[in-house]
Formats: C-alpha cells, structure tokens, sequence
C-alpha cells in the first residue's frame, strides 16, 4: 500500500492502512527519538506518543506539507516537551531552539585545539558529544546532518525560520567540535596515565 | 591576497560550510592554518554523522502494540479481522509510566518465541482451509499454548507469593492490570477457538501471552525492589 492511499485509508479508520504509515515511518521518528534522548526505553515511549497524536489528528492532514515533515514535527515537539519537562523548566519552544546562545558562539579559542579532528571522529564518541547538545542545537544537527533533511524543512519541523535553522546548525557543529576535541584529549590523558602506571610497574 | 582577518572569516563559517564561499574566504583559508583546521574539523562532523544513522535500531514490537491497542481503546481503528482488545487498554500507558521498564524475563521469552515460532513458522505445515484443517490447527496450537499457558499461571502464583512492594497503588494496579491481560487471553483464545485457521487470532493470542509474561516480569522486578 502507496502512502497516500495509506494516508487516505487511514482517515477513514482502517487499522492496516494505520499499521502501514507505522511501518513506514517508526524507524526514522524512534532513530530521532533515540538521538535526542539517548535511551531507548524513553525513545519507545515518545515514539508511541508520537504516533499517537499523529493518528488522532489524521484525519486533519490535507496534505499541504509532506506526511513525514508533519509527523517529525509532531516528535520534535513531543520529545522537545518530554526534555522541557524533565529539566523542570516551563520555556516556548523558541526558548528551547535559541538556549544556550552564548555556549553555542563561534569562539576564537584556536589555542586549546591542538589537534585535527579527521580520523579520529568515531560514532560512538561522535553519539556521547551529540548528547551532550542543548536540545535545539541536538533537534537541528539530527534533522540535518544525520537524517538529511533541508533546511527549509526543518525550519517547518521546528516551527523556526531557515536562518534560524542554518544558525542553530552551526553552532550544534562548533560545540560538537569542542566536546570531540576535550574527549580526544581525555583519551590521550589517559593512554598517558595507563602507560606510566605501566611502566611503573614493571620497575 | 588575504583581505579579511579571522574573526570576518569565522563570521562567514556559516556560509562556508553551506558552500557559499566568497573570494576573500578562500584566500583566508589558504593563508591561515587555525581556520583551515576548524574547516577540516567542521567537514569531518559533518561528513561522520550520517554515520550515526547507519545502525538505527527499530522500536521494539511493543510501541506499535500499545499504539494500536490504544487506536483501538479510542475507537480510532475499525477492523472486522481483529481479535477484540483488551477491555481497558489503558493499563500499557499506566504500567510504563508507573514502574521501570522491565528486561522481559529470559525464561518467559524463550518459552514465548518458541511458541511462537510453532504457531506462524511457515515450516510449521499449512493445512487447507477445512474442518479437518480447522481441527489439526486447533489441535496444534493448544499442544503449543497448553504448556505455556501452564507455566505462565505457575510464574504468577510464585510472584503473587513473593510480591512485596512498599507501594500499595502500584500492587493494585499490577494486579487489576493482569486480570486485565488475563481476559484479553481469554478473548483470543475463543477468537482462536472460533477459527483455528485465522493466522491474525494466532498472532493475537500470541501477543497476549507476550503481555502477561512481560507483566510477571514486571510485578517480579517490582517486587524485588520493595523487598
């Protein structure tokens, strides 16, 4: 079954027109999830939510924005809400894309970085610098660059605009590179430490 | 030629790495070695995280369950072929929002795939559709089902027996949760009864034995934290 007609099915009530927009879609919306928040059971559990609200509000889409834009905007929003709630604070949406301005800003700090990042970026460390993103800088870095949406599509998603979007990217990238940087630094530290223990040792 | 400084470069960083790149950006970069290496960390991020996609995992068969059970609490979904649902579906969303979420235990997982593999595995014979298939469906499916259906009421009564917690809401709702997975089963068993030959029935009461060994599993991870 196409999407449209799943879609067209689905308003209408039909279960496996539903389960079908499921399959199509839940691997991407739960990888979003699983990105922002970094453990899967609260990924399920936005994702069902997710796809909850999605299905109640079906039978409103008129198709005037792609299906899948809608529906991450939906998750945006719902695991935005999710993070808004679990740091105890009350903020807009804007409040949560624009934070952390200032930690975020280009810095002219060539001084600490010593070390070029080619190479030496693997997913793992990679995913841990990713969680460590203000959640507005995290939506946009995963929309973008790893799930590959454009800008004027994220824009749409989050509710902000494309130089928003663009702006919020950059900075995701900046710190990205400062937290790659200090991790990379605290493996040498500790390759150091391990080897004098070593040597120290065998003396 | 250089005729911008850092700081202007870093304020065209943006534009660089959407490659809208003016003349003096490129002569910059050439000339200074601090801006040609953020340049190469910030293409390197950018190149590594498509990467982090390559492995995305699906969302456990249970989140479309709850979603669907739930579709079907709210009267969103109609579907003839379907098994009925729980009563009160509800108590998915309460369970996972009350409690940790549970490592469904080994023993029970083991017992529910193999059942469920002697149900829907294509290897397991098809029979036509006929009374006499009807009655070899049925025949294997309660051979399937009976021992678990067994061992399952068992695990319940040793986790009744040993069920501690030091919230009496959370014991309640554990328990009105399982009379309610319990009459799901029953429900699918006379779905299965009805038509043994009805692969959706199968997979249904497949599904509810699922739930009621997660719940177990769950009152039992419950129970041991309030000891």
């Amino acid at each position: 079954m196409a999407e449209p007609e799943a879609i067209r099915l689905a308003q209408q009530g039909d279960a496996a027109a539903f389960e079908r927009l499921y399959q199509l879609h839940s691997r991407r919306v739960y990888s979003l999830c699983l990105r922002m928040v970094g453990n899967t059971a609260e990924a399920e559990d936005l994702t069902q939510e997710a796809f909850l609200q999605l299905f109640r509000k079906i039978a409103t889409f008129r198709g005037e924005s792609a299906f899948s834009t809608w529906l991450h905007r939906l998750a945006v929003n719902v695991v935005l809400m999710k993070l808004r709630k679990k740091s105890g604070k009350e903020t807009s949406l804007e409040q949560v894309t624009e934070g952390d301005e200032e930690a975020g800003t280009p810095r002219r700090d060539f001084g600490a970085v010593d070390i070029e990042l080619t190479g030496s970026i693997d997913r793992v460390n990679l995913q841990r610098a990713v969680e460590q993103l203000p959640p507005g800088y995290r939506s946009v870095f995963v929309l973008h660059d790893v799930q590959g949406y454009e800008h004027n599509e994220i824009a749409e998603i989050m509710g902000c605009s494309i130089g928003n979007s663009k702006s919020q990217l950059h900075k995701a990238r900046m710190r990205l590179r400062d937290l790659l940087h200090e991790a990379v630094r605290a493996k040498a530290r500790e390759e150091r430490r391990a080897a004098g223990s070593a040597s120290g040792g065998e003396v | 030629m250089n005729t911008i400084g850092c700081n202007e470069f870093l304020n065209q960083l943006g534009d660089w790495m959407e490659n809208n790149r003016s003349a003096d950006a490129r002569a910059h970069v050439i000339r200074c070695g601090d801006c040609r290496s953020l340049v190469a960390d910030l293409t390197a991020i950018q190149e590594s995280a498509p990467s982090l996609a390559l492995d995305d995992p699906e969302p456990s068969p249970r989140v479309w369950l709850a979603v669907r059970a739930q579709l079907e609490q709210e009267g969103l979904i109609h579907d003839g072929r379907r098994a009925p649902a729980p009563a009160s579906t509800g108590w998915f969303d309460a369970i996972f929002a009350m409690i940790p979420r549970p490592a469904l235990a080994a023993a029970y997982l083991a017992a529910l795939i193999a059942v469920g593999a002697a149900l829907v595995a294509p290897g397991s014979g098809y029979f036509q559709r006929t009374s006499s298939g009807s009655a070899r469906w049925l025949s294997r499916t309660e051979n399937a089902t009976g021992p678990l259906s067994a061992q399952l009421n068992s695990a319940e009564q040793d986790t009744f027996s040993s069920f501690k917690t030091a919230d009496p809401t959370v014991a309640a709702s554990l328990q009105k949760n399982l009379a309610i997975v319990d009459n799901y089963i029953a429900l699918c068993e006379k779905s299965v009864r009805e038509d043994p030959q009805d692969e959706d029935a199968r997979d249904y009461l497949y599904d509810a034995y699922q739930q009621k060994a997660d719940l177990l599993a769950q009152m039992s991870d419950r129970g041991d934290i309030g000891q």
